[in-house]
């Protein structure tokens, strides 16, 4: 009787299962997308991905009450063809077609590049090269064009895959992912925006007022904003491709800097030659397998080796010490794991703190960055509430300080509300702040807390930037008497 | 197969380029290296026409895991100390490629190379001025020294 139970329980849980794997393999060969009509009116349909777009007009076209022929299909800043499969198009589940009346009796130009989509017209090669210097195909010369269409019919020839590697940091993700390329216009933000001219290259995608195109959602009204006074732009940007669209603010951070390892480059750091790289903004092809990078910023950061630029922020340059090689998006050092990453955070935090000529609360567990007028001595944290002197750091005291001290300004006591603290504080390292205290001295050019690493007593700061060279036992700058007195101790 | 550390990859591909084509006057103890990737021990030949002609010594590289990010650590050792403005008496070398200027894209070999033209651009003779001080009073790891880099025209 039991057995009997038993086989018949089998035989349901296993018709359970074909019932759930038949389903799933239902759902999968459906793709739900939405077409955003010019009326404002936003139709989701299923669809099988072999349809061609002359299906989806058909579709469109009795939903709406219009003609096939009167419309035409945008996506991703293309026209597409009436040939073209939907699976050629790099669609996801939930993506946004366009559909926009036509006007004017114009016969359309089937026979461009215009009619496909644009991750069919764009490949890895084009994006290939640095930003820093590459040279923009778009205004090519006559012979130049020749040999780009030479050598696409020669990939063909070979029957290479042309599909266009975009990588992003996904912020649903919350990790490096393949991305996709997407188009709108820079005014109204609709995606019934058809380009002019294809991207060719990093700057132009990357850089805005690139490439012109034609505004379909209300081509009157972005004219109006513009008063003729310069063309519309198309505007770019990035979607994940590996999570569902969460609608149109859905977007990712393009990492440009990392690509298909193309030309196959050797890894500078472990010389392995891999698939994906991550290539330094230098023109000598400095590249680095994703792993080599994670390591070289994890070091970096440790050291405490990172650049603040002005204009990028806390970053890295190429380990070679290549000219104008700093990375411009720091979203590339998302690679590092969480951990190091918040890391990253609070060090930036502190360096803009300390570049503002900002200190830093000495109180173990705190380093809440605190931003003062320069004549006031008596800083109060407002994140501790530890009230310190400026020039030593210890307790806030009137008169000179216990240790030597050379500043000038010691001795005569301001006292004043620091007027902005800048949060950096992060709990999780209190312990290690905790031995900061007791372990190092701050530089006495920009105050970083050093660590002595047993040795000399001449110091050289580690901060990037500063490398002041001083003395551990008279906490001022190093010379030569120290050197004869104190060198070693 | 496990997967092998960068560091094990790049030290290992750094080794059979080395065996496979040795700068001149540059060889290495391969069985030695068999039994810790991390340590190597390295023979230089003095170059002809200078002051190094016929002598031979020994270098000393020790890695860390996270090379090539971390320079490694490098000395003379063995009998034969050369004789030498930048180089202690205890193996020490003052070489700034080896702690501030060090880069990933060096390598055993362009170290190498730089140590031999270290030797053969010397004009004299001599221990380093600070040398009797240094040697008595230093870390044994070199690059816990911070060097102040004599001038590189010696
Ligand atoms: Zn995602
Ligand atoms: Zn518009
Ligand atoms: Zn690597
Ligand atoms: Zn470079
Ligand atoms: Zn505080
Ligand atoms: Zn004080
Ligand atoms: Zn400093
Ligand atoms: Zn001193």
């Amino acid at each position: 009787m039991l057995r009997y139970i038993l086989s018949f329980l089998r035989i349901i849980a296993t018709k359970m299962l074909q019932l759930l794997s038949s389903r799933k393999h239902l759902i999968e060969n459906v793709l739900r997308i939405y077409i955003k009509t010019t009326s404002g009116s936003t139709l989701s349909i299923e669809i099988d991905p072999k349809y061609d777009i002359k299906q989806i007009k058909n579709l469109v076209a009795s939903k709406i009450g219009a003609q096939p022929e009167e419309l035409k299909i945008i996506f991703a800043g293309k026209e597409l063809g009436d040939n073209i499969i939907i699976e050629e198009c790099d669609l996801g589940q939930q993506s946004i077609l366009h559909a926009v009346k036509i006007k004017r009796n114009v016969p359309t130009d089937q026979s461009s590049s215009k009619m496909k989509p644009l991750c069919e017209i764009l490949d890895d090669e084009m994006f290939s090269s640095n930003i820093t210097n590459s040279r923009s195909n778009s205004f090519s010369t006559d012979n130049e064009v020749i040999n780009i269409s030479n050598s696409v019919m020669l990939e063909n020839s070979t029957i290479r895959s042309k599909k266009i590697h975009f990588y992003v940091y996904c912020p649903t993700c919350k990790d490096l992912k393949q991305g996709k390329l997407r188009v709108r216009c820079h005014f109204c933000k609709s995606g019934a925006f058809t380009v002019h001219a294809d991207p060719q290259n990093w700057i132009h995608v990357l850089e805005p007022k690139q490439i012109t195109g034609t505004c379909e959602n209300n081509p009157e009204l972005c004219k109006d904003i513009l008063q003729n006074k310069e063309p519309t732009f198309a505007e770019f940007y990035f979607k994940c491709s590996e999570h569902i669209s969460l609608g149109e603010t859905d977007q990712a951070v393009p990492l440009d800097l990392i690509r298909p390892n193309l030309k196959q480059i050797q890894c500078m750091a472990c010389l392995d030659t891999s698939d994906t790289i991550f290539a330094f903004p230098c023109p000598d092809d400095h590249v680095m397998c994703l792993d080599c990078f994670k390591q070289y910023c994890l070091t970096k950061l440790t050291e405490r080796q990172f650049w603040q630029h002005p204009e990028y922020g806390y970053t890295l340059a190429c380990p070679t010490g290549c000219p104008d090689s700093f990375i411009k998006e720091i979203h590339h050092f998302r690679l590092l794991d969480d951990e190091n990453y918040n890391r990253y955070h609070h060090f930036a935090a502190e360096e803009f703190v300390l570049q503002s000529n900002g200190l830093l609360c000495p109180q173990p567990g705190c380093g809440m960055g605190i931003l003062a007028e320069p004549e006031c001595t008596r800083i109060s944290c407002q994140n501790c509430k530890y009230v310190f002197c400026r020039h030593c750091r210890q307790g806030f005291h009137i008169g000179e300080c216990d240790v030597v001290e050379n500043n000038d300004t010691a001795g005569q006591n301001f006292s004043c509300e620091s007027d902005m603290n800048y949060n950096n504080g992060n709990s999780g390292e209190l312990a290690s702040r905790t031995t900061i205290k007791i372990m190092t001295k701050p530089c006495p050019s920009c105050k970083t807390p050093t660590e002595r690493d047993g040795g000399c007593m001449h110091m050289i700061c580690t901060r990037a930037g500063c490398k002041f060279h001083w003395c551990w036992v008279c906490q001022t700058e190093w010379t030569t008497e120290c050197m004869g007195d104190h060198w070693f101790g | 197969m496990t997967e092998r550390s960068p560091s094990k990859r790049r030290l290992h591909r750094e080794l059979l380029s080395l065996i496979k084509e040795p700068p001149p006057g540059v060889s290495l103890d391969a069985e030695q290296i068999e039994q810790n990737l991390f340590l190597w021990t390295i023979h230089l030949e003095g170059a002809e026409r200078t002051l190094y002609e016929g002598e031979s010594f020994q270098l000393q590289f020790k890695f860390s895991d996270n090379y090539p990010f971390d320079s490694p650590e490098v000395i003379f050792t063995g009998e034969h100390i050369p004789i030498h403005p930048h180089v202690y008496s205890n193996g020490h070398i003052c070489l700034s490629i080896l702690t501030d200027d060090w880069s990933p894209a060096l390598s055993v070999q362009s170290v190498c190379l730089s140590i031999v033209s270290m030797l053969s651009s010397c004009k004299e003779k001599q221990r380093p001025p600070d040398n009797a001080f240094y040697v008595k009073t230093c870390n044994k790891n070199p690059k816990k020294t911070k060097w102040w880099y004599h001038d590189d025209s010696v």
